[in-house]
């Protein structure tokens, strides 16, 4: 069934429009990488703050600015990723890489809102989300985005 | 040290460094090529199997019973050399001009020019080949 899922996304009209391209399909492939470094880049300054790094300026100054375009990073990054997934989609569900960046990914969506769930109850306590749960989301979130980041690419090579 | 001379140190690093990856090299340090060999390779073959379309072509050939994995363009690239789907039968004679992979345990080549009942099919016009 899964089979002929695959087959259904990369014989659609849309993924074969992506394959015979000219510019469409780099422009698609560029539009992947910006929504990962918008993202990326957004996100690792609140990870290190949720470390401990800059402890002076206030965790909410941070998020503020930052979520947002994390936010949008990551809209950018699935929309044309799903995309570049459909043009080879067996080739890419053959790939042990490609699962287990699919693995870290959901590892990362997880980890954020296990994160988003604290900060809230804290908030409503009038609290401060302790230490020692600031820091291993903030650290699992740098590992777990960078190691989407390596898989993604190694994909390509392997 | 100072900081504005600590700052100048690590800019002059850098600006060295740069200069130093970016020298013009060998033509094969250019992006693509760069697992290749340098040595021109050809092959001849009949097709098993052709996947066209972004972000490269590839096709199987039948070589003497071993099954070689050829590179061949974009979708632009093989129109503006005049290699067109239909000639790119299964069962179809080509002799591919190009490069080998470097690991010689893995039969990959990249196609710089193709051989097909005759007729020259150049995807890389301004290389060798």
């Amino acid at each position: 069934m899964l089979v002929e899922l695959l087959a259904g996304i990369e014989n659609s009209a849309l993924a074969g429009a992506l394959r015979g391209s000219t510019w469409i399909y780099p422009l698609v492939n560029t539009g992947h990488i910006i929504g990962v470094a918008l993202f990326f880049g957004a996100i690792a300054p609140v990870d290190l703050r949720l470390i401990g790094v800059w402890a002076g300026i206030p965790l909410t100054h941070v998020t503020r600015i930052l979520v947002p375009m994390a936010t949008a990073g990551l809209v950018l990054a699935v929309s044309f990723g799903m995309l570049l997934f459909s043009t080879r989609a067996s080739e890419y569900a053959a790939s042990w890489l490609f699962w287990l960046k699919m693995l870290l990914l959901l590892l990362g969506f997880v980890n954020a809102a296990v994160y988003l769930i604290a900060h809230r109850r804290a908030e409503n306590n009038d609290a401060i989300m302790p230490v020692s749960s600031r820091v291993t989301l903030g650290l699992s979130s740098l590992v777990l985005w960078t190691g989407v980041i390596v898989l993604g690419r190694l994909v390509g090579y392997f | 040290m100072r900081r504005r001379t600590f700052f100048e140190a690590i800019g002059g690093a850098f600006a060295f460094t740069a200069v130093v990856l970016l020298a013009p090299r060998s033509s094969f340090a250019h992006h693509g090529w760069g697992w290749a060999t340098g040595e021109e390779f050809e092959i001849t073959g009949r097709i098993k199997s052709v996947r066209l379309g972004n972000p490269h072509g590839e096709m199987m050939l039948d070589v003497d019973g071993a099954e070689w994995e050829v590179e061949i363009g974009q979708p632009w690239r093989n129109q503006r050399a005049g290699l067109t789907e239909d000639l790119l039968a299964i069962g179809a004679e080509v002799t591919a001009h190009g490069h080998r992979s470097a690991n010689p345990d893995v039969r990959l080549m990249k196609a710089e020019r193709l051989v097909i009942a005759g007729k020259d099919y150049n995807l890389y016009p301004d290389r060798a080949s």
